[in-house]
């Protein structure tokens, strides 16, 4: 018996494992290396030969590219999002000047070159607009459909400064749409342009429209967090006055984990620190809710990988069923493996316990242990959404992770939801970073964890 | 005994006519301009008299009594703009303001409502459709319909009083631990009680979001706004009939005696520092239902803030005399818009526990009612205070009959 279950442990971390490469391979944001070379030959062209190797940063605009995608619905609205729409990019910079914007599909989105000495003599306006239009045409890719729109100039440090704005219509952008474009020139030297895009107001409306309301229908879920943490520090209360076995070490330590991955998170419930003392308080009480299932952690990492895989799943059939949800993941405000880390941990370490283990713990008297995880359901549900056409679906397949977590915690404890949770979100928030053997790595902490521990040879009995 | 039951209730309840009317005739400078008309008067004031500006204004969402006047807020379904007014009492000018949202620059104001903002002199002379941006052209400026049209409007006041909320909250915390570590027998009426109020308040919930005007938002649809109220306000009734249930009011006869005076003490506390949001929940059609639902719940919280500070000052005679006092004076003198619960708490905690509660209730009721008759003045309002202060004492009167009725029954000899 005892060797069947342990042969049944190496088969689930052996699955978990190739899910969950299945489920990180090829995924995440595509170009560094091609933007460094494409800057570089778009700067060649105008005439500088850029120094030393670039540094590239991920830069994106959440809004546009989730309004593209959702005004272009299917893979068409992905790649305008990637490519003409300019929403996700690099932006390249060279050490010893030059600076670009490329699109993650490899279409320049900005240059400026620093200005020469010698920019060759000042052109007359009427001279320097074939000049003008020779490298608007480099710049986009349909110059018969862009107009100048107006044009100014100026003397600056003793040469003639011009400046042009051109308007491109939509292109292939959605119907409604406006691209236009800035360039600047010196002498007769090209020294800048620069794309941006104007999308219409009602496609934009719904994305951000969309992203309000979760914003508005996530302060409840805070509140029912709150009121949860009152009822913590009461249950610590009593605790204390009948002198229970508390794991008071074990909080602290947890405490000082989840402060510390909070205040590297993007985004936090509350202020890392206070996140820290609740975790740490919920935590130490562990020991007195002994009506909570027993932890088993090596389950824990199996069931992340289930759920991410069915997060994935849920989001594809969302889009092929009608509705729209973003493909483009989140743009991360900074890109670095510890920032991933900890947007993918703080949520588990924070809310897990509050939800799978304090909320059973305080209500499970009264609606029992499913009733308390069924009422914590909701409240999780309204934490992390992302927007969707229609909204009830984000809440539908938010709904399916929180009674998933709710499941594994029922079979494997707090600490198993913890890092099924922990999991899930490393490998769902991967998609959100640069392609690369170190974010896989990053992302795929959980699971090796959750393999060692099933893996680790347990004395039998 | 039944006889000289009833006839304590009979001297309870003359008391408690005199008292209230005491409390009623005491001179009081109001500290708030009263509201001489209801909400729905004003809204339908605004929509008579403002122009419509080409605007689909939608339904009524939410008011909010802002000095001498109501402002009320509509939203139509899409939840694109928001039209807010400020609606006088009087005569005076009526204000208004159009907020859309930040994602829509193509929120191009009417030619009515263009015409409004430029005044009689200024005329619309193009109406210029750009992508994703109409706008009116205007000469040489451009008035972008985005921006918040209309002027601003008068805002409330903050009152907050942080320093006698964290007493109250930590009152709160105390009173609840105490119920556990020092437990009495758990009235199963307060119990009940709780919870049906509980579930009253439940059945009100589609009109209560209303006293929520902040939660509709530019960009945001109403029923999104108000699901979010919604949910909110299960989470918050959902917590306190889970309290109801662990922090039970100890059972105990109501003080008939002591009553008449913690609803008179209540009725001049309101007088006093009337609880101003009271004038919101007396513009709502149910009024009724959530005075009686939320002055429970508070009588209630009060009753556990009581037992909280009557254990921490269990410790000496003296202490308990003068940390009473001081608490009292204190809320009477800084309590702002917390006086009546203030008062509520500690003529809780001046009592024995069995009675905690129902002081507690006492006051709450008394100042519910006196906030009610000194800043919402229009008639059925008026009667409905009334007929709330009624319904607390007929509910206290049964209550002490149906005691009385059970306690002589247990005392009589067993029939053979």
């Amino acid at each position: 018996m005892f060797r069947v279950r342990y042969a049944l442990q190496v088969l689930v971390a052996a699955a978990s494992l190739v899910v969950a490469m299945d489920l990180v391979k090829g995924r995440g944001v595509p170009g560094e290396v091609q933007a460094g070379a494409l800057a570089r030959a778009a700067l060649v062209r105008l005439g500088y030969e850029p120094l030393g190797e670039p540094t590239a940063t991920f830069e994106g605009d959440q809004e546009l590219a989730w309004a593209l995608e959702r005004a272009r619905p299917g893979p068409a609205g992905v790649r305008l999002a990637r490519g003409q729409g300019g929403a996700v990019r690099w932006r390249v910079v060279f050490p010893g000047g030059g600076e670009a914007q490329v699109t993650v599909d490899g279409v320049i989105w900005s240059l400026r070159r620093p200005v020469p000495s010698a920019p060759g003599p000042a052109l007359f306006p009427s001279m320097a607009r074939s000049r003008v239009e020779t490298a608007v045409a480099e710049a986009i890719p349909d110059p018969s459909a862009w107009g100048l729109v107006r044009a100014q100039g100026w003397r600056e440090g003793g040469h003639i400064w011009q400046r042009g704005w051109y308007v491109g219509g939509a292109g292939e952008l959605p119907s409604g749409w406006r691209r236009e474009l800035e360039l600047e020139m010196v002498g007769s030297t090209v020294v800048s342009w620069r794309r941006t895009v104007h999308p219409l107001g009602t496609d934009l409306g719904v994305v951000t429209g969309r992203m309000a309301e979760l914003q508005l229908l996530r302060r409840p879920a805070l509140l029912g967090l709150g009121i949860l943490v009152i009822g913590v520090f009461v249950a610590a209360a009593e605790s204390v006055a009948y002198r229970e076995s508390t794991a008071i070490t074990r909080g602290v330590a947890y405490g000082l984990v989840t402060a510390v991955a909070g205040s590297f998170a993007s985004d936090t419930l509350v202020a890392a620190p206070i996140q820290g003392v609740v975790a740490a308080v919920v935590v130490a009480l562990l020991p007195v809710w002994t009506g909570l299932p027993r932890t088993r952690l090596r389950f824990g990492p199996a069931a992340g990988v289930a759920l991410a895989a069915v997060t994935l799943a849920g989001r594809a059939y969302i889009l092929g069923a009608g509705g729209w949800t973003p493909v483009t993941p989140p743009v991360p405000g900074d890109i670095s493996p510890i920032r991933l880390l900890a947007d993918s941990w703080a949520p588990a370490l924070v809310e897990e316990p509050l939800l799978r283990g304090a909320l059973p713990a305080l209500a499970a008297p009264i609606v029992g242990w499913w009733g308390a995880a069924l009422l914590a359901a909701p409240v999780g549900v309204l934490l992390h959404p992302l927007p969707t056409v229609p909204l009830a679906a984000s809440f539908a397949l938010e709904l399916v992770l929180q009674v998933g977590l709710a499941v594994v915690a029922r079979f494997a404890g707090v600490g198993g939801a913890v890092l099924a949770r922990g999991t899930c979100e490393a490998l769902v928030r991967r998609a959100s970073y640069p392609v690369g053997s170190d974010w896989e790595r990053v992302a795929l902490i959980g699971v090796i964890l959750g393999a060692v521990l099933l893996l680790w040879p347990r004395r039998r009995g | 005994m039944a006889t000289q039951a009833r006839m304590r209730l009979l001297v309870g309840g003359g008391a408690s006519v005199v008292l209230a009317a005491l409390a009623l005739w005491v001179p009081v400078e109001p500290r708030f301009p009263p509201a001489w008309q209801s909400p729905a008067q004003a809204a339908e004031r605004a929509e008579r008299d403002l122009p419509a500006l080409g605007l689909l204004w939608g339904k009524v969402r939410g008011w909010s009594r802002v000095g001498t006047g109501w402002t009320v807020l509509w939203q139509p379904s899409h939840g694109m703009w928001l039209v807010s007014a400020w609606v006088p009492d009087g005569p005076a000018e009526i204000r208004w303001r159009i907020d859309a949202a930040p994602w829509l620059p193509g929120v191009r104001l009417s030619r009515a409502a263009a015409e409004v903002l430029l005044g009689p002199s200024g005329g619309v002379e193009q109406a210029r459709e750009r992508l994703g941006r109409r706008d009116w052209q205007v000469g040489e400026s451009r008035l972008l319909g985005a921006l918040p049209a209309g002027g601003e409007l008068p805002s409330a006041g903050l009152l907050r009083r942080p320093v006698v909320l964290a007493v109250l909250v930590g009152l709160l915390l105390a009173g609840a631990v105490s119920r556990h570590l020092v437990p009495g027998v758990p009235g199963r009426g307060w119990r009940y009680s709780v919870v049906s109020v509980v579930l009253l308040l439940f059945a009100t919930l589609p009109e209560l979001p209303a006293l929520a005007p902040m939660t509709f938002q530019p960009g945001v649809r109403p029923w999104v706004a108000e699901l979010a109220f919604g949910t909110a306000a299960v989470l918050l009734l959902g917590a306190l009939m889970y309290a109801g249930q662990r922090f039970p009011a100890t059972a105990g006869s109501s003080p008939v005696a002591l009553l008449p005076l913690a609803l008179a003490v209540g009725a001049l506390a309101g007088r006093f520092e009337p609880a101003i949001w009271l004038v919101n929940v007396a513009g709502l059609t149910l009024r009724l239902p959530v005075l009686v639902g939320l002055a429970v719940l508070a009588g209630w919280l009060a009753g556990i803030a009581g037992s909280g500070l009557r254990e921490l000052l269990r410790f000496s005679a003296f202490a308990r005399v003068v940390g009473l006092s001081l608490l009292g004076v204190a809320g009477v003198g800084f309590g702002g818009a917390w006086t009546g619960v203030t008062l509520a708490v500690v003529s809780a905690a001046a009592v024995e526990r069995g009675w905690g509660t129902w002081m507690g209730m006492g006051v709450v009721w008394g100042w519910f009612f006196g906030s009610l008759w000194v800043v919402a003045r229009w008639e059925t309002a008026l009667w409905d205070a009334l007929v709330f202060v009624l319904l607390g004492c007929g509910v206290v009167a049964v209550a002490h009959l149906a005691r009385e009725h059970r306690s002589a029954k247990s005392e009589s000899p067993a029939s053979p």
